[in-house]
């Protein structure tokens, strides 16, 4: 789950036929790898985006994110490079866990003349000096701002995860509010993190989420909020809700469950609960708050998990669009009555500027 | 004596009873000064805070990467893509004009998405860009700046190369965005769309990053860079228009210490006459025990004071003239060098000091000689008159050696070599000139006065063989007169002199050039670094209209060799057509270069480039073209008169090669033998329809290029105008001083029965004769200067080779303006020298 909806509010005056030039997310999808890690030029948005916790042999503890918004524009043909077609938008976020600090830069580009864009063939996905090499085998991310570069090698330890059913993530009532939503679960992930000059040889697991699809919101949700967990005993959990401007939940919010051999089982709404349990902190830039602390309880698979964050300051203030905070979470659990641990990824959107109009998942 | 005593009996008294001889001083100096004050003034609008037009909406960036005819735009992605934490910004940089009122303002095309990055996003927010990409892919859509007048939403006509459409104003840029002025903001791709620049921009900004060192971001950019483009600190176009401009405005800057230099020779000769006149009262303040260097001090003090406050009255004077040259100063920049616009005219801390040095430094240097002699009257000598003049006399012969070695040494100085670009020998052979003509001078009025007493009388009577007399008598009074006049006069004459051979140079050189029937260009503005284009299909049309033997298409870029600003250009190359329009310094025919231009990698290079860069024929140029970095032959050497950056110039098929551009800029049209001019221009106006070009016909042309020539030297006109009022308005106050000097001998030439009539008679023959005589002198002297001028200062300040041509009706016209002028500044002296009273006059001393 991703502050794509921000590249849609930036672009709502634009793409006003959208439904006419783009298709929307239909049931029976058939997926295909690797062609469908790249780009879906007939569906309006789409992004791909990694996040990850990752420490160094020293035990300094980091977590990044770096994500890849495209968003179509016009369809008009046109032999101009600079004619817009599509926008694209990153975001590249470092938490310094052990030095408790939070970095983060975003970037719009068009096309341009090879200024951004995914190339299936050279397998490269890019915004400027942002880019990731979607390899059958292997990802490689590499990412430079101003105080901190990433150099990553990612290597998938499961199959893509097709979340949902029948090939489509419903997000609100309706046919055609949803997305085709995939997930590498869990990438062996190490490679070099500089940080103010200084580089750290860091492992750890990446979690990568690609989705595309047109239009697929619903006025009346106001944010939602996302989790990615990575569990030790090598099954994983994606997990979110909707919640409305009034306060109450939306009915499409449901989850989906990998066990340690890769096999996904989807969780509806009846299947789980996750409610924030205080914790509370309030950003001093945005003055939005957020539930840091989360609990979350699997009754199906007698699973019940505390979600708490290492730094709590990893709000990402964007230019474009409402902030949100996305953040590496620390996991807590008990199976059947037995501890286990984990790290995992928070996204909570909507806080920072209630009532506006966004995307649900 | 008390000092206070010494300054009233010294300066005070004669300063309140005769006020006139202290404002002749001040106007003298604050005219000359003002002068400096206005040019220094003018020159720094105009041309000295020179910011190139296309620096709107930089922002504060450290590099930038450029190349000849455009960098082709996957650069910018490849750039994009190094792992270095670069901000980019590639641009469009061109010219539009807006039809509604014919000015032209800079084009700028950027990219709206990606200027919404980081710190580039404030800019665009402060610039009132709050949503540019709701308008992103709109070619119509423009930013234009509050200036224009214009509302969000209303259209605007613009023309940009040969093409007129409507825009669409989509925001206001508030000034406090630097946007320049007037310039238009568009997006990059709209942009690249209207100006037919597809596939490159002109330019990309590069802001490095704060940490590390900043030549090590540069070479590891300029390692991901193809060899023909160009990486260099942000506005060295700018940089390059600069150390282009200032050789103009330095020249100018000595044209206008002319005028303070007549004012200087005005300053001594007002100065030294009020010391003669105050010799017995120096005495009286001697004898009463003043030392010398008390009065010493007490006329350099009169004379500050005199400096002071003409240096002050020289600022709003200045001021004033300023606000009329601005205007003259930036047509030339613009029509010979640069697009620009002018800057306010400030009275800075800067022109205060000009001011001020220059005003209280001619006037002190000027003063030193005759405060000195004041000093050295004895009190018994008080009373005496005429010593000073017989010492005149008998050092004339010392003083006519000491002018042959000073003309001998100039003759020397103009042999030497510019030093640093700058004719600096060439100023000093004219100073030494100037210097050996003033002290020929004495000589000169001598020989003319005691020569030509006897046929004045013969000639104008008994009067005037006084008036010839009472010169030769008062040689050195006179001698400076007529040394400030002819000094002006010189001036006047010289600058006459090659700005009339320079044009008569032009003309010569037009006829040559502009051999073609016909010649079209866009419709916009005409500045020398502007190139808007034709669509390439133009030619094509034309050249099939009936009538039309063959079409010469010309591509010129503005592009910069070794930090200076050049113009490339490509030329379509027909052996067949009868007359070819380029001639070249070897003198070899045209048809036999251009054979030899067509069938390489061989370059033709103008005058005044071959002059800047010191290359000659044989040599090579290596040039930063596209992505390749082609080296060139230099054939020969071409006459240009035209543009002072100076042409690098290809065969149209060379250029292409490395720039594919296809769109001309200028179109020459040759009829058929016997084709009628004006039916054959109207078929080739409806074969152009749809095209905003301008057909001019070559008689027409000739007649722009000649206006374009005489509002370039519109400035040097108006300096000389300012230096011949100086000198007149001095010869005005410097005979009333006669006058009032001599008041004793008209009173006893009344007393022997002289008539009032018999009196205005010898005043106005005197004024008559200072002004015969200074304007041989000033000829004589001009004609030097003007050789110096021509052959040694022009040549090596802008490379053109002028052929010596005597403008003799401006001349002529300007001698008798001048002398008519002197004899006129008679008339009042000459009056009050009636109207004295004899009886008075006699008794006074």
């Amino acid at each position: 789950m991703k502050s794509k909806w921000i590249a849609l509010l930036l672009l709502v005056p634009l793409c006003a036929p959208a439904q006419t030039t783009y298709q929307s997310a239909q049931p029976g999808y058939r997926y295909e790898f690797p062609r469908d890690h790249f780009n879906h030029e007939g569906y309006q948005t789409e992004w791909w985006y990694y996040t990850g916790n990752l420490s160094s042999s020293d035990g300094h503890r980091f977590g990044f994110e770096l994500t890849f918004f495209r968003q179509g524009v016009s369809r008009e043909p046109s032999t101009n490079p600079w004619f817009v077609s599509d926008l694209w938008m990153a975001h590249l976020a470092l938490s310094d866990l052990t030095g408790q600090k939070f970095y983060h830069e975003e970037r719009l580009n068009r096309s341009g003349p090879g200024l951004a864009g995914v190339d299936e063939p050279s397998a490269q996905i890019w915004n400027g000096n942002w880019q990731g090499l979607i390899r059958p085998g292997e990802h490689d991310l590499s990412a430079v701002a101003s105080s901190f570069q990433i150099n990553l090698k990612l290597i998938p330890a499961k199959p893509p995860v097709i979340h949902g059913q029948n090939g489509i993530s419903q997000k609100a009532e309706g046919a055609g509010h949803a997305s085709h939503y995939i997930s590498l679960t869990r990438l062996q992930t190490s490679g070099i993190i500089t940080l103010n000059g200084k580089p750290y040889t860091v492992d750890g697991a990446s979690w990568m989420d690609h989705e595309f699809f047109t239009g697929s919101m619903a006025d009346t949700e106001s944010g939602w909020d996302w989790l990615s967990i990575q569990l030790e005993d090598n099954s994983e959990l994606m997990l979110y809700r909707l919640r409305h401007r009034d306060g109450t939940l939306d009915p499409y919010f449901s989850g989906t469950f990998i066990d340690p051999q890769g096999r996904a089982t989807f969780l509806p709404l009846r299947d789980f609960t996750m409610t924030p349990a205080g914790d509370n902190w309030t950003s001093p830039r945005t003055k939005a708050t957020y539930p840091e602390r989360w609990h979350i309880s699997i009754p199906k698979l007698s699973l019940d998990l505390d979600v708490t964050t290492p730094l709590r300051e990893q709000e990402l203030v964007a230019t474009y669009g409402p902030s949100y905070w996305e953040g590496s979470v620390n996991i807590s659990a008990k199976r059947a009555g037995a501890a286990l641990h984990g790290l995992g990824y928070l996204e909570m959107t909507g806080y920072a500027s209630p009532g506006q109009s966004v995307l649900p998942r | 004596m008390g000092r206070f005593t010494l300054l009233y009996r010294l300066m005070l008294r004669p300063l309140l009873q005769r006020p006139g001889r202290a404002l002749l001083i001040l106007f003298a100096i604050a005219l000359g000064d003002a002068a400096v004050v206005a040019i220094d003034m003018a020159g720094d609008a105009a041309a000295g805070s020179f910011r190139s037009s296309m620096e709107s909406f930089t922002g504060n960036n450290d590099l930038e990467i450029t190349a000849a005819g455009g960098v082709p735009e996957t650069i910018a992605a490849q750039l994009a893509r190094l792992p270095l934490d670069l901000r980019l910004s590639p641009r469009i940089e061109d010219h539009a004009t807006i039809v509604a009122t014919g000015e032209t303002v800079p084009l700028i095309g950027i990219d709206l998405v990606g200027e919404a990055n980081g710190e580039a996003a404030q800019r665009l927010d402060q610039a009132g860009l709050r949503d540019p990409i709701q308008h992103i892919n709109d070619p119509d859509a423009v930013w234009v700046a509050g200036a224009l007048g214009k509302a969000v939403g209303e259209k605007i006509d613009l023309l940009i190369n040969d093409q007129t459409r409507d825009y669409t104003v989509r925001g206001l840029v508030p000034d406090t965005a630097k946007l320049g002025g007037d310039a238009i903001l568009m997006d990059i791709r709209a942009a690249q769309q209207a100006t037919g620049k597809s596939g490159r921009v002109d330019r990309i900004l590069i802001k490095t990053p704060r940490s590390g060192s900043f030549d090590d971001w540069q070479r590891q950019i300029r390692r991901a860079l193809p060899a023909g483009i160009m990486l260099s600190p942000q506005g060295s176009a700018t940089a390059a228009n600069r150390r282009m401009l200032a050789a103009f405005r330095w020249n100018l800057r000595v044209l206008s210490y002319i005028a303070l230099l007549v004012g200087a020779f005005l300053i001594y000769n007002a100065i030294s006459v009020s010391v003669v006149r105050r010799r017995a009262d120096i005495g009286a303040v001697r004898a009463l025990g003043a030392s010398r260097n008390m009065v010493l001090s007490a006329f350099l003090l009169e004379s500050s004071l005199f400096g002071l406050i003409g240096s002050l009255a020289a600022l709003p004077l200045g001021r004033l003239l300023a606000s009329g040259a601005v205007g003259m100063l930036s047509t030339t920049v613009n029509a010979l060098y640069v697009s620009s616009t002018a800057g306010a005219l400030r009275i800075t801390t800067g022109s205060v000091l000009l001011a001020l040095i220059a005003g209280m430094g001619v006037t002190l240097a000027s003063a030193l000689a005759p405060a000195r002699e004041a000093s050295q009257v004895p009190p018994t000598e008080a009373m005496a008159r005429g010593r000073r003049e017989y010492e005149v006399r008998i050092e004339r012969h010392r003083d006519a050696l000491i002018a042959l070695i000073l003309a001998v040494l100039g003759a020397v100085a103009a042999q030497a070599p510019e030093i640093a670009g700058k004719p600096l020998m060439g100023y000093l052979a004219a100073m030494l000139f100037v210097g050996a003509s003033a002290l020929l001078t004495p000589l000169v009025v001598h020989a003319v006065t005691f020569a030509g007493a006897g046929l004045m009388r013969r000639l104008m009577g008994v009067e005037a063989l006084l008036a010839c007399r009472s010169l030769g008598g008062s040689l050195r009074r006179t001698s400076v007169l007529v040394g400030a006049l002819a000094t002006a006069i010189a001036m006047m004459t010289s600058v006459g002199i090659m700005v009339g051979s320079f044009r008569q140079t032009v003309l010569t050189w037009m006829d040559a050039q502009l051999s073609g029937d016909l010649y079209l260009r866009p419709a916009g503005a005409l500045n020398a670094d502007q190139h808007p284009t034709i669509a390439p299909r133009v030619a094509e049309r034309i050249a099939s209209v009936p009538g039309v033997e063959s079409v010469a298409r010309f591509r010129a870029y503005e592009i910069e060799y070794q930090g200076l600003p050049a113009t490339l250009a490509g030329v379509d190359i027909d052996l067949h057509r009868r007359e070819q329009s380029l001639s070249f310094l070897s003198g070899r025919p045209p048809v036999d270069v251009l054979r030899e231009l067509a069938a390489g990698d061989n370059a033709l290079v103008s005058e005044p480039f071959a002059n800047k860069h010191h290359v000659k024929a044989g040599d090579t140029i290596t040039l930063p073209l596209g992505e390749t970095r082609p080296t060139f032959r230099i054939l020969d050497i071409f006459y240009d008169y035209g543009h002072e950056a100076g042409y690098i110039l290809l065969a149209r098929q060379t250029m292409l090669k490395y720039l594919p551009n296809p769109a001309p800029t200028n179109l020459a049209v040759f009829l058929k033998p016997g084709a009628d001019l004006e039916s054959t221009r109207a078929a080739v106006q409806k074969a152009v329809a749809g095209s905003d070009l301008l057909i001019l016909s070559n008689a027409v042309l000739r007649r722009e290029g000649i206006r374009v020539f005489d509002q370039t030297f519109a400035i040097t006109y108006a300096l000389e105008a300012i230096s011949i009022l100086v000198a007149i308005g001095g010869i005005a106050g410097a005979l009333l001083s006669i006058v009032m000097d001599r008041r004793r001998e008209f009173g006893i030439l009344r007393f022997l029965g002289g008539t009032g009539s018999q009196i205005r008679k010898l005043t106005l023959v005197e004024a008559g004769l200072i002004g015969l005589l200074a304007n041989a002198t000033g000829l004589a002297l001009g004609f030097v200067l003007s050789l110096v001028l021509i052959y040694v200062i022009n040549k090596q300040s802008f490379g053109w080779t002028i052929q010596f041509h005597w403008p003799v009706t401006v001349l002529l016209s300007s001698l008798s303006l001048v002398y008519v002028a002197t004899v006129l500044a008679g008339i009042a002296p000459a009056r009050i020298a009636v109207r004295l009273n004899p009886i008075e006059v006699v008794h006074e001393e």
